[in-house]
């Protein structure tokens, strides 16, 4: 996963690219592979949530999620992903 | 572990629990939403019978998809927002991504969806004066996305 956040006049813009076949349950039947997609997206600020998100099997494969939110430069966010089955992944990065 | 310390923990636990779960879990909390076929009735499942107003939000989507497997979406609103979320027509199911708005948090955000040909995306923003919004917007695609 990558994570890269950049501040601007008080916003901050942040890209997430994660890395994730994403497949749906008809495009596993298709491919004969296990349906298994990213469920759900968080993004905290310390203890503050930022960005949250629930996403289904029609998100592309390595799917890049972009979010705006109120912050600033030398800040710390950490994204964390979870899938179907329940695999998770965090990433953390400096906010720019 | 001694029984005392044990329960202390599992107190603590469940005091933690209501603070984690302030945002909404919509896979969770509305798996009919996710199971829908059209647009309508998913966003029925997840909202209940509301009559959206057609204003107030943005979707930005390219008009000629070529690739139906990563097409760029957006979805802006300045409307103070409690959830947003996004459906399509072209798939097996219409729900594809429903985001849970912080507490002044900025509606505006991008995603790369599949589609498995033409269709149309429908956003549904839920204001915090208890109103909903919507944008409809069709796009082409020329090769589906769905595993083809």
């Amino acid at each position: 996963m990558k994570v890269k956040a950049k501040e601007k006049d008080g916003i901050v813009k942040v890209k997430v690219l994660a890395k994730h076949q994403n497949i749906g349950p008809e495009e596993g039947e298709k491919k004969k592979k296990e349906a298994n997609f990213i469920t759900s997206v968080v993004a905290k600020v310390g203890d503050a949530i930022v960005f949250d998100m629930n996403g289904s099997g029609f998100m592309s494969k390595d799917p890049l999620y972009k979010f705006k939110f109120k912050g600033k430069k030398g800040d710390k966010i950490e994204v964390t992903w979870i899938d179907l089955k329940g695999e998770t992944k965090s990433k953390e990065a400096k906010i720019k | 572990m001694d029984r005392r310390k044990f329960l202390g923990l599992g107190l603590a636990t469940l005091a933690l629990t209501p603070m984690a779960a302030t945002a909404l879990d919509f896979r969770k909390e509305k798996p009919d939403a996710w199971k829908a076929e059209k647009p309508a009735d998913a966003i029925k499942a997840l909202y209940g019978d509301i009559k959206p107003e057609e204003k107030g939000v943005t979707i930005k989507a390219p008009e000629l998809a070529e690739n139906g497997g990563k097409i760029p979406v957006f979805v802006k609103s300045d409307i103070e927002a409690k959830s947003v979320a996004l459906f399509q027509d072209a798939n097996p199911r219409a729900a594809v991504a429903a985001w849970t708005v912080p507490e002044g948090g900025i509606v505006d955000y991008g995603i790369t969806m599949k589609m498995k040909g033409s269709g149309s995306i429908t956003a549904i923003v839920e204001g915090k004066d208890g109103k909903f919004y919507s944008k409809v917007l069709k796009i082409e695609v020329s090769k589906g996305g769905c595993g083809g």
